[in-house]
């Protein structure tokens, strides 16, 4: 007597069975294909590097007397240096100068000199003194174009300034104002700067000053006492003394 | 069942020698015509072997069927183990001497030149490779004495090869080997066995895929592709009777005939 179901389980147990081995070597082929493609791409790809490797090995053994080579070169560099300010120092027309040195720096020098000293010796840290001389010597002629620049440079700096509150800055800002009759722009940068450091002379001196052409006499007196009685500045206090008579410098 | 389309053929295939169910395949009928010759010759022996299910003992039969009518031939188709049984069974069957007692071979050899028969009888051993040596040296001696012809037939093993026996191999005056069925032959068989019957529906089911999968399963063992085929049309009748819609009536599923290989021992599942 047939037994159909359990037959059909028995074929079914056949039918895997007999399919296995090919199940298995397919299985088997299609792991060796990849292991074998994954084995070359990296093989390939060891050997893209390693020449690479070797290249960057020997540039750097070829390179290592070239690394070398330029820094016996720069010699010349230093002597052209060397010669341009000797012919700065030489030259009598301040032409060749001016397009090197930056005048901003000059005008810097000029101005606040007579005013502040700390100021002078600010500029003479940053400025060698051999490239101050030659401003210094220079006649009026290329005032124009100093302007140009530091209008300029004057944008930058205050830019500057919004960026990063740098009170040095500030004063800076408010001095050129101040110089160049932009007394409410002196007067506000002073001002700013007092409010980022109260302890700087010369924005105290700058705003008591811009309040003063801006008539605001008796507010820039209030300011000054103010501050005397704080700092006891003997500046403060001499300007205080010129405002008494009138005569704000 | 009754009804069944495939309840007929189930019982063509039933494992039974009938030399009626003899189908003619050109190969086998070759070698039958040739053992029909080699029988009409004075020899005294003729050995057909070959591996099981080569057709040996339908053959055997056949030529006991076609050559009783003619002449004397007795077909020993179980073989009698015991010797004097054998010969007193031969004694009796032949000549005719009936005798509870066991008799000798010398008895034997008196009655057989007693008896004059105009052609020498005939007897047909089947399964011969199950007779011992010493009975098959007196089986040697009747035959040498012209006594009486024998026409023995020997499974053909990878295990023994039976015909390199010395007895054999001295004694063979004829050898006729049968070859297992190549799937032409084996198409020829079953096709030719469903037609005779009539079966012409079932007979047109069968294609050459199946008639591959079948010789694959069978190695052309005509006993096999005969139990694989009863097995494959009880099968179908079950599945006529059951699930009808899962018959394909144009050819046999390879599903079944797997399946019907599996039932019959043929495949190991």
């Amino acid at each position: 007597m047939l037994n159909i179901p359990s037959l059909e389980r028995r074929w079914l147990k056949y039918k895997i069975k007999s399919y296995f081995p090919y199940i298995l070597f397919s299985l088997l082929t299609v792991i060796l294909i990849i292991v074998t493609t994954i084995f070359i791409h990296l093989e390939k790809s060891n050997k893209q590097t390693s020449p690479i490797l070797v290249k960057q090995k020997a540039k750097d053994i070829i390179l290592q007397p070239k690394d070398i080579s330029p820094e016996i070169i720069l010699e010349p560099s230093m002597q052209f240096i060397e010669t341009m300010t000797s012919t700065v120092s030489q030259s009598t027309t301040p032409s060749v100068s001016i397009p090197v040195f930056p005048p901003k720096k000059v005008v810097i020098v000029q101005k606040i000199a007579p005013i502040s000293p700390p100021a002078k010796i600010s500029t003479n840290v940053i400025t060698p003194p051999s490239l101050i001389t030659p401003a210094i010597k220079s006649t009026t002629q290329p005032s124009s174009i100093k302007r140009d620049t530091a209008t300029f440079d004057i944008h930058e700096i205050e830019d500057r300034f919004k960026n990063n509150s740098n009170p040095h800055l500030g004063l800076y800002i408010a001095r050129y104002h101040y110089d160049h009759g932009n007394y409410n722009e002196a007067y506000n940068y002073a001002l700013k700067t007092n409010s980022i450091n109260n302890t700087i002379e010369e924005s105290w001196l700058i705003f008591a000053k811009a309040m003063v052409k801006l008539g605001k006499i008796d507010q820039a007196k209030k300011t000054l006492q103010l501050y005397i009685s704080q700092s006891n500045s003997d500046a403060a206090r001499n300007l205080l003394d010129s405002f008494e008579k009138d005569v704000p410098k | 069942m009754e009804h069944s389309l495939f309840s007929k053929p189930k019982e063509l295939f039933i494992d039974v020698v009938n030399p009626r169910d003899y189908i003619q395949i050109d190969s086998v009928s070759h070698m039958y015509q040739n053992l029909k010759a080699s029988v009409q010759k004075p020899l005294k022996m003729i050995l057909l072997y070959g591996r099981p299910g080569t057709g040996k003992s339908m053959l055997l039969h056949k030529l006991h069927h076609d050559l009783s009518k003619h002449q004397k031939v007795f077909m020993i188709d179980i073989p009698i183990i015991d010797e004097n049984d054998f010969l007193r069974v031969l004694a009796q069957k032949i000549y005719g001497y009936v005798n509870r007692e066991a008799i000798t071979l010398t008895t034997f050899l008196e009655l057989a030149s007693a008896v004059n028969y105009p052609q020498t009888p005939i007897v047909l051993l089947d399964e011969a490779q199950l007779y011992s040596t010493a009975l098959m040296e007196k089986i040697r001696l009747i035959s040498d004495a012209r006594a009486l012809k024998f026409v023995i037939t020997l499974h053909k093993t990878d295990d023994e090869d039976i015909i390199a026996k010395e007895h054999f191999q001295t004694r063979i005056w004829e050898s006729i080997e049968l070859q297992n069925a190549s799937p032409e032959e084996l198409k020829i068989y079953i096709q030719k066995k469903l037609l005779k019957s009539n079966c012409f529906d079932v007979a047109n089911m069968i294609n050459d895929k199946n008639i591959k999968i079948i010789s694959r399963l069978t190695k052309g063992n005509y006993r096999d592709a005969n139990k694989l085929m009863f097995s494959l049309f009880s099968l179908y009748a079950w599945f006529e009777e059951h699930h009808p819609s899962k018959i394909n009536y144009n050819s046999l599923k390879p599903k079944y005939i797997e399946m019907a290989a599996i039932h019959t021992g043929l495949i190991h599942a």
